[in-house]
């Protein structure tokens, strides 16, 4: 199974945390990593395994880095049916529209079919836990979930 | 291989560095800073109250922790060493200085007692060393002139009650401070119409959760068709039937301040003109929160007038500019990242043209200057701060300067329970 770690961010927090998981699976896994900013929906790839990591900003929006790859989706209605994603969300609770950036964009991948392996989890910059803390289990969680499914194919 | 010093150690700064890095790793990359803590106004200037703004910290700590970037602390560009001497001890030098000196309110009375910048006013709050001395006057009854973001967080910050800096690291001296003074009445004006104000809508929504506040609005028909604009709708949203309120807050739209009176050198009024109509608020204190200058005006004035290219932020073949020092007073953190990949692509490009002979970098600092603090001591200033932090804190920071530099070196008495009072 390919693995490929996506992430949208404003200040570079999640972009930061892709390297952290990227570190802790190399050697293991064949791992790539990119910017949502950099990448088109027809990038996605059956073979790949998507591991997503987005934070939210403005009012509950996607950050900088993710938005014109929400854009793109929206514009593209790509047929997603064959790609698989696990979703990692960056927020702070003292917003009301606590991590809506990741829940919208995990939404907007399977409105056009994607499928999404295993619960969001998210982080909470007012709280006490160090990011990586929580995504790497998470990331070695979904490998796991997923392994099935990629081995079936 | 080339030796780049930043000087300022504040977002821009800290991006700069990352930015560098990423397009090459084995940079020789330092980072200076008058102060023997950094990060900038990610401490000193994002409210005390907004811990999750402030946790971009700890993605800058990764530079110094992990990415071989070396902190030089206490070392002032234009005191300790000159931009001749860092220009001649490094290949690269970018000067991310900031603009810390809040704009005055020009007017008849602008200089009266009572009148503070909301720079100073946060940085006081957030125990910067130079404010750590001067205690903002407050009173019952305060005017906030200016409706941008950090209007707003002092807005928030003096309608606050105890309570709710559960999870700050607001020292409890500046809460006794605010809360001694009576704060009552919260008067916040602007030029604008609502639906061009400067602030961000989460700002007023987070208002709205207050719940001993009462607000009122003055000049919202000035925004009539815009009741769409986020900023309307969030303003519109305040809760303004609020039978028992400890505070009111009123915000007034449409609002040119004239002048200010006061008796015995002390404030007493502020007058605001909007068309034919005058407005007259007696006040206790006034707090302009209207923009930022430079701090070195002479320096920057001159490096933006020789500058190849002002907008990135070349001054020349290996002297740049970034952050607000480069692009004044806009911007939030992230519009620092995006520009200082900008720059550092630039940077590189130059790099590769660099010719002469091998740099002394930081050595030639450190061997004219003792003082000089690193990244060790401002992490001894950090476990002094989280030891000493008190019940509903995550923080104690510590304000005088003397004790910072006695905690960076190390020889701090008893430097696990600092004193915080300067
Ligand atoms: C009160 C306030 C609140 C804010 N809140 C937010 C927020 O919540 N979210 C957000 O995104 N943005 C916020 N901002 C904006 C954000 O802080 C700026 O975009 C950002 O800090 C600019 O970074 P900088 O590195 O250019 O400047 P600074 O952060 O000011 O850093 C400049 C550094 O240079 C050092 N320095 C200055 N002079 C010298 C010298 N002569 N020699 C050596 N070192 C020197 C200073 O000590 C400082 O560390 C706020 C700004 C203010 C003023
Ligand atoms: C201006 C601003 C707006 C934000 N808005 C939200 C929000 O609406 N909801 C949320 O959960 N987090 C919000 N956040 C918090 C960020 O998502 C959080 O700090 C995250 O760690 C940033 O990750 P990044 O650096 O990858 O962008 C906001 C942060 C800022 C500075």
């Amino acid at each position: 199974m390919k693995i490929k770690l996506l992430y949208g961010t404003e200040t570079g927090n999640a972009e930061m945390l892709c390297e952290d998981i990227e570190a802790h699976l190399e050697g293991d896994h064949e791992v790539e990593m990119a910017n949502l900013a950099d990448t088109d929906p027809a990038d996605l790839a059956a073979d790949t395994f998507h591991l997503v990591v987005c934070s939210t900003y403005g009012d509950g929006d996607l950050p900088a880095s993710a938005q014109p790859f929400g854009e793109a989706l929206e514009a593209d209605q790509p047929d997603l049916s064959a790609i698989h994603f696990a979703i990692f969300g960056l927020g702070d609770s003292s917003y009301e529209t606590y991590n809506q950036g990741s829940e919208k964009l995990a939404a907007l991948l399977a409105t056009y079919g994607a499928h999404q392996v295993g619960d969001r989890v998210i982080h909470d910059a007012m709280g006490g836990d160090m990011a990586e803390d929580l995504a790497l289990p998470w990331a070695d969680a979904r490998i796991a979930q997923a392994a099935d499914l990629f081995a079936e194919t | 291989m080339p030796k780049i010093a930043i000087v300022g150690a504040g977002p821009s700064g800290c991006y700069a560095a990352q930015a560098l890095l990423k397009l090459d790793k084995t940079l020789e990359v330092d980072i200076l800073d008058r102060l023997p803590v950094p990060y900038g106004l990610v401490r000193y200037g994002v409210a005390p109250d907004h811990q999750g703004t402030k946790a971009v910290a700890r993605q800058f700590a990764r530079l110094f922790e992990r990415q071989g970037v070396r902190f030089i602390g206490n070392v002032t560009l234009g005191e300790t060493v000159t931009l001749d001497a860092l220009r001649a001890a490094y290949d690269i030098v970018v000067l991310a200085l900031g603009l810390s000196k809040d704009r005055p309110l020009d007017l008849p009375g602008g200089d009266l007692g009572g009148v503070s910048g909301a720079g100073a006013v946060t940085r006081h709050w957030n125990d910067h060393p130079d404010e750590a001395g001067q205690l903002p006057h407050l009173g019952n009854r305060v005017v906030i002139v200016g409706q941008g973001n950090v209007a707003m967080d002092v807005l928030r910050i003096l309608a606050k009650q105890e309570p709710d800096f559960d999870g700050s690291d607001l020292h409890p001296r500046h809460t006794d401070h605010i809360t001694g003074a009576g704060v009552a009445q919260i008067d916040i004006l602007g030029r604008s119409p609502a639906h061009l104000a400067k602030f961000d809508p989460v700002m007023v929504k987070e208002l709205a959760k207050l719940e001993h506040v009462r607000f009122a609005l003055d000049g919202l028909e000035l925004s009539e068709g815009h009741e769409d604009d986020p900023r309307v709708a969030a303003l519109a949203a305040l809760p303004q039937d609020v039978p028992v309120a400890s505070h009111e807050v009123t915000f007034r739209f449409g609002w040119t301040p004239e002048r200010l009176s006061g008796t015995e050198g002390h404030v007493d009024a502020a007058f605001f003109r909007r068309g034919d109509e005058e407005l007259g608020l007696s006040c206790d204190s006034v707090i302009t929160a209207i923009g930022f200058d430079s701090h070195i005006p002479g320096l920057r004035d001159d490096l933006l007038a020789r500058a190849e290219d002002a907008e990135t932020g070349v001054v020349d073949k290996g002297l740049y500019l970034a952050g607000w020092f480069c692009r004044g007073p806009r911007g939030t953190i992230p519009d620092n990242r995006a520009a200082a990949q900008a720059l550092a692509t630039r940077i590189m490009a130059d790099l590769g043209t660099l010719t002469g002979a091998e740099k002394p970098g930081h050595a030639a600092l450190i061997a004219a200057h003792p003082d000089l603090t690193d990244y060790d001591g401002w992490l001894r200033i950090d476990a002094a701060e989280l030891a000493a932090c008190t019940d509903g804190r995550v923080r104690a920071k510590v304000a005088d300067l003397e004790t910072l530099l006695a905690l960076a070196s190390g020889r701090a008495p008893g430097s696990a329970t600092p004193e915080t009072e300067g």
